[in-house]
């Protein structure tokens, strides 16, 4: 196999986060009932207009700005014609010649050959339109079920320039949107639910090639997985193509997950006229200075900007990254922090145990059985030996299992160390008394046996004092003995 | 204006004509499209920023969420089945 | 003296002055409608039962002294505006037996003021065409000469006003659909403003030319119409938030000095001599009135007819895309996949006029002519407007005729499309530049024909049109139809 450089090119489609759907007042909710989320407008009923969402708008600005893009002042909506049972109107609006966003900038890193690397992808634009709705295939029947809820859904498209030379690229780079879609805060990026969805573009070309080669598209990717398997599909089913000698057909291909390959949809010679002409029912979007100025005012603390504040908290890179890499562990760092200011120790313990039972699966981030306050106060237990380190674990697994307070539950399984002076006292007088001949060593100037003598302290207390206070007193009274 | 022609625009349309309306069809875009020509001779270009209505980000709907149309009311004019349009199978 | 020959403003009194009642006057049209309308055709429905209800709920306001000026006053609708409830078919096999789950938003300030409905008027199919010969339902014909047609596509609601089967009637425009049925049926039209009245429930043949409008007996029921469905709309982003006027304040209004433009290439060749000759003998009685005339010229007009019909049909064959048999509409019984059904459902459902503007539309906007064809209709658009701007830079109002010729036999032209379609010259300019225009009889020809002349005002300038119309309209006689 000769070796080709793959070009490829994305389109990103992400929900956006509004109450009310893009042109009509339906609810933006995911899920519903069947229909029951629908109305004249998005149904597409004769007669009904598209009203514009004002948030819409300005959420595909934000997004805009969070991916380095320079906003369009005067924007115009247009139609794209088709048909198909999921688009009632039989046309998406959508934009064409002067969408929102355009002409930004995504730096992602990645690891090849586990070398660390980094790249700018260039964004060609982003523009706002509306969701179709879901098809069910009833089988049994031999016909579709039509759900319109979906329909009119906001929708950024986020298209890039060519710039992706991998499918791990491919990866990073829509990990890095997603994340910084959720900073902004105008996407959940669900990929499960489907509110972030990908269309690659892919074409190979040799290096000493001055043009692209022909590309193929392969639509509606739902998963990381599925995006890195169909390019690296893609590169192998094109590369062997030319290999060859024969040419690759410029089409629309789907990715069957089962199998984990690409196959046909539609080639070029039945691909679609879409018409687009702008939307004479819309008029177009002006901004002014000062609109924009206040949307990109608004623009949260990016993952660059806590990453740099953790750093200079000082929290290791490494471990900053990992935090800042997902919103949802990062926000819960922040909230954690505003309860208990030791950035170091929350991090230790985030990365140190949290982040490895999420690994291991037994905490899911988006369903947290425990609030920051909670999460802080074991931190700070352990770190104030209220409880021991390893105490601190066991309490931290039971909060994230069925939740509840972690001094309670210290308190129900007695982990809590009461560190009472008369007691330890007590305990090292009877210590000392039983062990006459080490601490006669002791006192001869062997102190090898104080860890003997701390151990026996130790033990007789159980637990019920802390070591830093045993150690304490047991050596003031070793030293009284030496005089 | 051909034959070929208005079988794509047909196509484009998602219309269907039997051979003899293709024939008519053929012959009243031909006239048709004469007329249209005629545009052909001035030399101008679609300016999008003259028609700018002047609409900015503050006119536009506030993002509130109201009730949507009941689901019999929506279906009321369609085949349905199980609070849906029934749609014969789509095949790509 | 018969009660259904008389104008709103004089019904108005009646009802007021319970000289009779709401439901008295809209039976005496019932009774009307009953002998006259097989010889009109001019309705889709007749709805009894609404206007004994609306007559009703009228009759309670006029007796709590709660009555406007369209209180009880019987009004027919055009059928291409959704009824919540009431059949809505656009005159089209496509829409036999939809009901639509919404009112327009005109029928909802037309039931806030209480008006009677008598029934749903018949139009060209999906209102493209200027004869209502296209009508899949009532082939509607002239009052005034049943073997003529009475225009279109608002030819029912022109023809019901004519042959006194309702009082005044609801149309739309989008080419000359109000003005010149109205000029063929020797009754007052006026196509408002684009943006002056909410299209919302207009079912959509060209959205950026189609506007709703009134049809009466005279010049000043328009306005007391306009008053009533004027102004911003919710659900249409594309209304003007501009303050409503009441635009019968210009009735009765001094002419002198009142600059009138007559560009002459509306009086070029293609004109009837008998229309000229009318309209010119209108414009001198301007003169009379102390009017200023002004020769001025449209050097574009002559393109005006190829821009209109590729912007209507571009935008028609968008929006009448959504007609699939699925969500509502004619469903085909042929058995097959989506496609088949969907070619199948349409084919059967449109007429062969709409089925041509479809053709055109998408070749209009198909890849590879769209700036040939669409980019450049558009770009005639803005010219188009920027000549009757410099021509209002000069005067107050425009004075054309509004159709070439009377009312021609119901069997002429029907072969010609091409022919049909330059018959539209003298009404699409307003259109395409968003004006407001009246048409308002000036004449009657050999054959005791109606002759149409029309007003063109400013933008949002309705009162001073119909103040000159009505003006006009108090020195002529008009000689109503021996139907």
């Amino acid at each position: 196999m000769s070796s080709y450089i793959p070009v490829i090119g994305l389109e990103i489609h992400s929900e956006l986060l509004t109450k009310s759907k893009v042109f009509c007042t339906c609810s933006a909710e995911f899920g519903g009932d069947k229909n029951s989320r629908c109305c004249p407008v998005c149904s597409g009923m004769p007669g009904t207009l598209p009203i514009i969402n004002q948030t819409a708008v300005e959420y595909a600005v934000k997004a805009g700005y969070a991916l380095g893009c320079s906003i369009n002042k005067f924007s115009v909506f247009d139609r794209k014609n088709y048909f198909y049972p999921d688009l009632p109107k039989a046309y998406q609006i959508s934009q064409l010649n002067l969408p929102l966003c355009i002409n930004g900038l995504v730096p992602i890193e990645y690891e090849e050959d586990g070398v660390k690397k980094s790249k700018n992808i260039r964004i060609n634009r982003i523009h706002l339109e509306e969701d179709a709705g879901k098809l069910i295939h009833d089988d049994l029947n031999g016909v579709s079920l039509a759900d319109y809820n979906r329909c009119g859904i906001p929708l950024i498209e986020i298209v890039t320039e060519p710039d992706i030379g991998s499918a791990e690229e491919a990866r990073c780079f829509v990990e890095k949107i997603a994340l910084l879609l959720q900073y902004v805060g105008v996407s959940d990026c669900k990929m499960e639910q489907g509110s972030i969805r990908c269309d690659v573009n892919i074409s190979l070309m040799k290096p000493t090639d001055t043009e692209f080669g022909t590309r193929a598209e392969i639509k509606n990717l739902n998963s990381l997985k599925s995006i890195y398997r169909t390019i690296e599909f893609e590169i192998k089913r094109q590369s062997r193509l030319l290999d060859r000698g024969e040419r690759v057909v410029q089409e629309t291909r789907r990715y069957d997950d089962n199998k984990g390959e690409t196959r046909t949809m539609r080639s070029k010679e039945d691909a679609h006229d879409y018409k687009y002409f702008p939307d004479p029912d819309i008029l177009q979007v002006n901004f002014t200075d000062e609109d924009l100025a206040r949307i990109k005012g608004s623009l949260p603390e990016m993952p660059y900007q806590r990453l740099e504040r953790y750093i200079s908290a000082g929290i290791q890179e490494k471990d900053a990254k990992i935090i800042v890499n997902s919103k949802r562990l990062s926000d819960l760092f922040d909230d954690t922090l505003k309860v208990y200011n030791n950035p170091k120790s929350v991090a230790n313990f985030v990365i140190g145990e949290l982040m490895r039972r999420i690994n291991l699966g037994e905490i899911d981030l988006e369903k947290l059985n425990f609030t920051a306050e909670e999460f802080a106060k074991v931190i700070e237990m352990a770190d104030t030996e209220k409880v021991s380190k390893g105490d601190a674990k066991e309490i931290f697994r039971e909060m994230s299992e069925k939740g509840g307070s972690p001094e309670e539950i210290a308190k129900a399984r007695g982990m809590l160390i009461v560190t009472d002076t008369g007691k330890v006292l007590e305990a090292i007088d009877e210590v000392i008394a039983a062990n006459e001949k080490a601490v006669n060593q002791y006192v001869s100037g062997d102190v090898k046996v104080f860890g003997f003598l701390m151990g026996q302290c130790s033990k007789a207390l159980r637990g019920s004092a802390t070591p830093k206070v045993i150690k304490e007193e047991l050596e003031k009274k070793l030293k009284s003995l030496v005089g | 204006m051909d034959l070929e022609m208005v079988k794509y625009l047909a196509k484009l349309g998602k219309l269907s004509f039997t051979d003899e309306e293709l024939e008519q069809a053929v012959k009243d875009m031909t006239s048709i499209i004469e007329i249209m020509d005629t545009i052909k001779e001035i030399d101008i270009t679609y300016d999008p920023l003259k028609d700018n209505h002047n609409v900015y980000l503050k006119d536009l709907r506030k993002d509130e969420a109201m009730p949507s149309l009941p689901t019999d009311k929506l279906l009321m004019n369609a085949v349905n089945s199980e609070s849906c349009f029934v749609v014969p199978k789509v095949v790509e | 003296m018969d009660v259904t020959s008389l104008t709103i403003k004089e019904q108005h009194k009646m009802l007021d002055s319970k000289e009779i009642s709401a439901a008295e006057l809209a039976n005496s049209y019932l009774v009307r409608i009953a002998e006259k309308e097989p010889s009109v055709k001019s309705y889709i429905a007749v709805t009894p039962e609404a206007a004994a209800k609306t007559a009703e709920a009228a009759q309670k306001k006029i007796d709590a002294g709660e009555s406007t000026p369209l209180c009880g006053i019987p009004l027919a609708i055009k059928d291409n505006i959704c009824t919540d409830g009431i059949k809505t078919t656009c005159a089209s096999r496509m829409l036999e037996n939809f009901i639509p789950p919404y009112n327009a938003t005109v029928m909802e300030k037309l039931n806030a003021e209480n008006i009677v409905i008598l029934g749903k008027t018949s139009m060209d199919e999906f209102a493209m065409g200027g004869s209502t010969q296209t009508s899949a339902f009532k082939k509607t014909r002239n009052p005034y000469n049943t073997e003529r047609v009475p225009g279109g596509s608002s030819g029912g609601s022109a023809a019901a006003v004519s042959a006194n089967l309702c009082t005044a009637a609801i149309g739309s425009d989008t080419g000359g659909s109000i003005r010149q049925p109205s000029s063929f049926c020797g009754v007052t039209g006026l196509k408002p403003t684009y943006g002056r009245v909410s299209r919302y429930g207009l079912v959509a043949f060209a959205s950026s030319l189609d506007q709703i409008g009134p049809i009466a007996k005279c010049a000043e029921d328009c306005g007391t119409i306009l008053n009533a469905i004027a102004g911003y709309d919710y659900h249409d982003g594309t209304v003007s938030k501009l303050p409503v006027d009441d635009y019968t304040a210009k009735i009765g209004m001094d002419m002198k000095g009142v600059k009138i433009a007559l560009p002459a290439e509306f009086y070029a060749q293609g004109i009837d001599d008998d229309v000229k000759t009318a309209v010119l003998s209108a414009a001198q009685k301007y003169k009379d009135m102390g009017a200023e005339i002004i020769d001025c010229s449209m050097p574009s007009l002559k393109y005006a007819v190829a821009a209109y019909y590729l912007i209507s049909s571009a935008e028609a064959s968008s929006n009448l895309s959504r007609y699939d048999g699925i969500k509502y509409g004619h469903r085909s019984d042929v058995s097959g996949n989506y496609n088949d059904l969907i070619i199948a459902s349409r084919s059967e459902g449109f007429g062969d006029e709409v089925k041509r503007r479809i053709l055109l539309g998408n070749y209009a906007l198909c890849s590879g002519y769209y700036d040939a064809y669409y980019g450049k209709a558009m770009a005639l658009k803005q010219k188009i407007r920027e000549e009757y701007t410099q021509i209002f830079e000069k005067c107050d109002l425009v004075l054309t005729p509004t159709a070439p010729t009377v009312a021609y036999g119901i069997n002429e032209n029907i072969d010609d499309p091409a022919k049909m379609y330059q018959a539209d010259i003298c009404t699409v300019t307003v259109n395409i530049a968003s004006l407001p225009a009246i048409s308002t009889t000036c004449g009657y020809n050999g054959d005791g024909m109606p002759i149409g002349m029309s007003l063109i005002g400013k933008m949002w300038d309705e009162a001073t049109v119909i103040g000159a119309a009505d003006a006009f309209e108090k020195t002529f006689t008009r000689t109503e139809p021996k139907i």
